[in-house]
């Protein structure tokens, strides 16, 4: 029979045994992040479901420094937003092929049978399912093909773009022997012209005007509204700018490429593609930006290619850094993930009250020297739990 | 599944009638043949009519008996010795059942016949009867429509199973009961015995895409 067991020392000996608590201090658009937002950015975050919910066509820009969780509001917005396709894109990931780079995050986000679903239901509009005398599905393929001809280009302005995919998707519902292909294509698998031409098309997706046109389709086909969220926006204005003129340079740019650099055209081309995604019905996109300068500078570029855009461009949300109160919530949250990860939690629920293996007075520490930045409060976290665990001092002493 | 729908939309048996326009999946039953349409107009004044509707059956033709389908419009006058025995309309939910059940597009080795052809015919006289069941015997025959003692069945697909009997898959099923009530169900999957089956017509794609 257990009289006393010393609770403390052994959360101090399960932790020498697991690592830190806290492993990272970076969220990512890859790995799932559970730990839910702090108190003080509910609000926040209720207003900007608010915009989505209200509005069709937008861009949102979500302003704040470095490590202050423009990331993880991705995260809380995805588990929140759970009958929304909530779509992460870092912008630096996907600056090339930015269409199709898009549209294979949407389909990795929705899955494949959204895909299959949505292109039965279009093939169904174009009167594949028609029953003949009542009761036989005779679909004659060509004749489906007609009616969509006839049903898509007001919508789209590629016809080459409508053409290939009127032709993927109806081969992939009702030529079960090119289902496959057609499925890979659907995918945006690269495929050559072999695999292609038996498949009647000219272009995979890689092709910009196919790649937005199917995207165009899948957003506006899908059963739930879309969101896009474009995180680190900022390095398309940054590639914009002009170079600081103290920079050392070996050669000038400007005497192969006049005033234009590659990377400044290609981020040129990148903010046209994403104006452009205002003719997808319905597809809403949150942007993330480091400062309010790049904000107006955004705002600025948008007005010079197209004023009639600037409309898009909603007002910003702020996100600042966390009050003081926010840190003792946000330790809580992080332990309690980590011991449920473990399978620990019944053994937690001895430290509800406390903040143990620290002090309040370690944490609130912790948020003066970090001034209220959740990466800087991460980074201590982690260093003060290294500490706990290897060093050899007695705890009492090192905690003090 | 049995359906207690309102779906009966004339049984001679009966003497009931539904006088109206109707569209959707009809089955008639006409003397020993079937006709398959998507509309049915009754009226008191006009009888009964049926435009571009499918009639299934077997026709005599000189020495043997030959399956058919043929588009064709109807008119049955309202006496009581007109040859139209009942006209049922599926339930739309029914129909939803039978369209998911069908696999075709996806499933590459099913035959498809041509032209109507007739895989069975039980006749008293022997001369005229076909059984071309184990020629097919393990084939997948697609849009199969049997008529059976006292019922139709419009199916999917039927296999011919190992003892040469029909098992017809995701069918519609249309029979009097033992009160001689006229009953609808879909079935996934039903086996047949061969001796009780009137025919077995394979209805051709030609004439399904005319």
């Amino acid at each position: 029979m257990l009289i006393f067991e010393n609770i403390e020392q052994k959360l101090l000996n399960l932790l020498k045994f697991t690592g830190s608590p806290i492993k990272k201090f970076v969220s990512t658009g890859e790995i799932e992040e559970n730990i839910d937002l702090v108190s003080s950015r509910k609000e926040q975050l209720s207003s900007i479901i608010k915009i989505i919910e209200e509005n069709e066509n937008f861009i949102l820009p979500v302003i704040a420094d470095v490590g202050v969780g423009k990331t993880h509001l991705f995260w809380a917005l995805k588990h929140e937003l759970y009958r929304y396709n909530v779509v992460y894109i870092s912008l630096e990931n996907v600056l090339r092929k930015f269409y199709y780079n898009t549209y294979s995050e949407f389909i990795e986000s929705m899955g494949v049978e959204v895909l299959r679903s949505i292109v039965n239901r279009l093939c169904n509009k174009w009167g594949a399912l028609e029953r003949k005398f009542g009761f036989f599905h005779v679909a004659d393929i060509e004749k489906v093909r007609k009616i969509a001809f006839e049903k898509w280009p007001s919508q789209f302005e590629s016809k080459m773009a409508i053409n290939d995919i009127i032709y993927a998707v109806t081969t992939h519902q009702l030529d079960p022997y090119k289902k496959v292909d057609a499925e890979r294509w659907l995918l945006g698998e690269l495929m050559d012209i072999r695999e292609l031409s038996r498949l009647n098309l000219m272009h995979d997706l890689r092709e910009k005007n196919n790649a937005f046109t199917m995207l165009k389709v899948l957003v506006e086909n899908s059963m739930v509204n879309s969101v896009l969220f474009i995180d680190d926006f900022e390095k398309i204005i940054s590639i914009l700018k002009t170079k600081d003129e103290d920079s050392e340079e070996f050669f000038d740019p400007s005497w192969l490429y006049g005033n234009s650099s590659p990377e400044k055209y290609n981020a040129e081309k990148t903010l046209d593609k994403i104006l452009q995604l205002h003719k997808i019905k319905g597809l809403r996109i949150i942007i993330t930006l480091k400062s309010q300068e790049f904000y107006e500078e955004i705002k600025r570029k948008i007005e010079e290619k197209n004023n009639h855009l600037s409309f898009l461009l909603m007002k910003p949300v702020y996100l600042s850094n966390f009050i003081e109160q926010d840190i003792f919530l946000f330790y809580k949250s992080l332990l309690e993930d980590f011991f449920r990860d473990i399978n620990y939690t019944e053994y937690f629920n001895n430290f509800k009250n406390s903040y143990f293996p620290l002090k309040e007075s370690n944490l609130k520490f912790i948020f003066k020297q970090s001034k209220g930045n959740p990466r800087e409060i991460l980074k201590l976290l982690i260093k003060t739990f290294s500490k706990i665990i290897l060093s050899k001092e007695r705890f009492g002493k090192l905690i003090e | 599944m049995k359906h207690i729908n309102n779906f009966v939309l004339y049984d001679s048996m009966r003497e009931l009638k539904v006088n109206g326009e109707f569209t959707g999946s009809i089955i008639s039953k006409c003397q020993d043949k079937i006709i398959i349409s998507d509309n049915i107009k009754i009226s008191e004044s006009d009888g009964i009519k049926i435009s571009q509707g499918l009639l299934v059956g077997f026709e005599k033709n000189r020495d043997k008996m030959t399956a058919f389908s043929k588009t064709l419009n109807f008119h049955f006058h309202d006496t009581k010795d007109n040859l139209l025995e009942y006209s049922v309309k599926i339930p739309e939910e029914t129909m939803e059942k039978y369209d998911q059940g069908q696999f075709s597009n996806d499933f590459p080795f099913t035959i498809n016949l041509l032209h109507t052809a007739g895989l069975l015919l039980n006749v008293d006289d022997f001369r005229f009867r076909i059984n071309h069941l184990d020629f097919f015997k393990g084939e997948i025959l697609k849009n199969p429509v049997s008529l059976i003692l006292k019922g139709i069945i419009v199916a999917d697909r039927v296999v011919i199973d190992h003892n040469g009997d029909p098992v017809f898959y995701d069918c519609l099923i249309v029979g009097r009961d033992e009160n001689d009530d006229l009953n609808i169900s879909y079935e996934t999957i039903i086996n047949v015995d061969d001796t009780v089956v009137e025919f077995v017509i394979i209805l051709g794609i030609e004439e399904l895409k005319m």
